[in-house]
């Protein structure tokens, strides 16, 4: 919430042209400055994340013991397993040998039954993006379609509906929508089934069934974040003395609309939805619970009652991994739209 | 700031759900029926006489657990909201003062916390720390930190670099002085209206939490663990879950109004509405006074 109200429209700077090979140069320069200003940001972020997250695993003093003896763990046992683990070793060569183990793809073997986290979590994933990845769709579309709406009829009728319907569906937590499509749309009506998950290989249609609702009760908080900032974001564009520059010299308003205000208007919740794809990922903990799909989320939270610390701090790191990716891309493309934006972050 | 707020009706409307909410969460053990931990014949009965909400799949009296489990559901979220607000905006003051080295290291943690996504950390955090209610408050209440820790430096940076405060150093003062007398004032505002917001995403994610079955064990009742059990008996009861999910969007509702209550009255907006509600006043006044003055010239 208060992200959204600290990203400002930022006014898109018009590329400045000088002449010869200095051009090709400059741009060079600001294609590097580009890439390498969120990487600066992004690895300490890495770092941060990833020590915190084999410090927790360190803090709670668990054991491989107690994962796979219980009750029946003995002073030797334990000190046994944990020698062959490795645990009995200092923190920072335990932590060392982890992070080198990571930076290789390798996130170590889960206490429960041995088998390599990262083919367990990679089994999960599949489903999880897929339902994470049509709820980001659906939230890009219609967040987009209900804020362009609400933008180009601004303080009319239907700007308040929207605007009302918006602010309803944004207090509504993915887990209560879950609830509440099974109920209705599959228990009710019988459109869609309850649960379970179908491979895309089976089939489109399957498929999709299975992940609609999963996806759509994902979906409504970036739906709902989207429409705001975007309409906040034209409303604000279309305010701009070159809006009525455009207007003066005749342009006509598709082109006003799609090169000058969208342009301009777009970037703040482009550079929200950076911000929601975490709880995105979240999200699919309790979404995943909901509609019985065993994807990581699920994994996460089964993992972490189990106490099996190398699965959660695998699950910690592959989602790390994804939000830096993604909020990567999304200020590269931030550079793309709006040049100016690669200087403000 | 305050006689600004009471003028808004959105703000009585807003305080008086959330005082009814806290008083269930104070109060809720001692206002149950019946015991909800007790199980009866009567499964998943419809809403009768005996039982307002039904009974769930032991027969448990569903208003019961209703009643008794929003102590850990409110009360959490308030618990929750006040960690973040002291884990965020102690060192979010204290980074405009206590240096770079400081400052560096605390704005970097903040972007992990806000990196992380949320829930996945939230419940590795609880589980892993010893799954109790306690745990889940305190990895919630460390990551909600951020939002709190963001407002009160904003705030502080914006302060601390006006010229008032310049003077007041220059006049000798301290600056446990400069942050109690002109800082935290200027905070109070955004501070209480993170607050309102971090209590609404505390009380979802602690319910969510529970519905997960980390923090609290069944069959202790709290509104995520009654959405859960409803789920697996939502052929036989599709409007079970219906009684929780009204509290919680009820709740949620209630604090992001207040938190919209308290940044129109602090800001810039919040003069305009009231300014207007004035102006439509002395209209309708005014109107009232010809209308009587016209009456009274005619009869």
């Amino acid at each position: 919430m208060s992200a959204e109200a600290e990203i400002l429209p930022i006014p898109h700077v018009a590329r400045a042209a000088s002449a010869g090979s200095s051009v090709a140069l400059l741009r060079l320069r600001r294609v590097a400055i580009a890439v390498a200003r969120p990487v600066g940001v992004f690895v300490p972020v890495f770092l941060f994340a990833t020590f915190i997250t084999f410090l927790l695993g360190a803090v709670t003093g668990l054991s491989p013991a107690y994962v796979q003896l219980g009750d029946a763990a003995t002073p030797a046992a334990v000190a046994r397993l944990n020698h062959q683990w490795g645990l009995d070793q200092p923190f920072f060569v335990r932590y060392w040998s982890w992070f080198s183990a990571l930076l290789h793809g390798d996130l170590g073997k889960s206490w429960s039954n041995g088998v390599s986290v990262s083919e367990l979590i990679g089994q999960r994933m599949t489903i999880s993006l897929s339902a994470a990845g049509l709820a980001l769709i659906i939230g890009i579309v219609l967040g987009a379609l209900l804020g362009i709406l609400a933008a180009l009829t601004a303080s009319s009728l239907l700007d308040r509906l929207i605007t009302s319907f918006v602010s309803f569906i944004s207090v509504l937590p993915p887990f209560v929508v879950g609830i509440a499509l099974v109920a209705v749309l599959a228990v009710g009506l019988h459109w869609l089934p309850s649960a379970g998950y179908v491979p895309i290989s089976a089939g489109f249609g399957p498929w999709l069934s299975h992940i609609l609702m999963p996806a759509l009760a994902l979906s409504l908080e970036t739906v709902a974040a989207i429409a705001r900032q975007l309409r906040a974001g034209l409303v604000g564009a279309y305010q701009q003395n070159y809006v009525l520059g455009a207007r003066v010299r005749g342009l006509g308003p598709r082109r006003i609309f799609f090169v000058h205000v969208l342009r301009n208007g777009a970037g703040p919740s482009l550079a929200l939805l950076g911000l929601h794809f975490p709880n995105l990922l979240g999200g699919a903990v309790v979404t995943e619970t909901i509609f019985a799909l065993s994807g990581f989320g699920v994994f996460a939270s089964q993992s972490a009652l189990r106490g099996d610390v190398p699965a959660v701090q695998g699950i910690l790191v592959v989602s790390i991994v994804l939000v830096v990716g993604f909020n990567l891309l999304v200020n590269i493309l931030l550079n793309r739209i709006a040049p100016a934006a690669a200087r403000g972050i | 700031m305050l006689p600004r707020l009471i003028r808004l009706p959105a703000f009585w409307v807003a305080s008086g759900i959330l005082l009814l909410i806290l008083f269930l969460g104070v109060f809720g053990h001692a206002l149950a029926p019946l015991d909800p931990l007790k199980g009866s014949p009567a499964v998943l009965a419809s809403p009768s006489a005996a039982h307002p909400f039904g009974t769930d799949y032991l027969g448990r009296d569903v208003l019961s657990r209703v009643l008794a489990g929003a102590p850990v559901s409110v009360l959490g979220a308030v618990e929750v909201a006040g960690i973040a607000l002291v884990c965020g905006t102690v060192p979010g003051l204290l980074s405009v003062y206590l240096g770079r080295a400081f400052e560096w290291l605390t704005l970097r943690i903040i972007d992990t916390l806000i990196a992380l996504p949320f829930l996945v950390f939230a419940v590795a955090m609880t589980a892993l720390l010893g799954n109790g209610i306690s745990q889940a408050m305190l990895s919630v209440g460390l990551l909600l930190a951020p939002v709190f820790y963001r407002v009160s430096r904003a705030a502080a940076l914006q302060v601390s670099s006006s010229q008032y405060v310049e003077a007041a150093t220059l006049a000798g003062a301290s600056a446990a002085w400069v942050l109690r007398r002109h800082i935290l004032p200027k905070v109070l505002a955004p501070l209480g209206i993170a607050a309102a917001g971090a209590a609404g995403t505390g009380l979802v994610i602690v319910a969510s939490l529970t519905f997960l079955g980390i923090g609290v064990q069944p069959p202790a009742p709290t509104w995520g663990g009654l959405l859960a059990s409803d789920l697996g008996y939502l052929d036989y009861q599709p409007y079970a879950p219906a009684f929780p999910i009204a509290l919680i969007v009820l709740t949620v509702v209630a604090l992001n109004l207040l938190a919209d209550v308290l940044r129109d009255a602090s800001g810039q907006s919040g003069q305009v509405l009231l300014k207007k509600r004035a102006l439509r006043k002395a209209a309708k006044k005014k109107r009232r006074v010809l209308a009587i003055t016209r009456a009274v010239q005619e009869g």
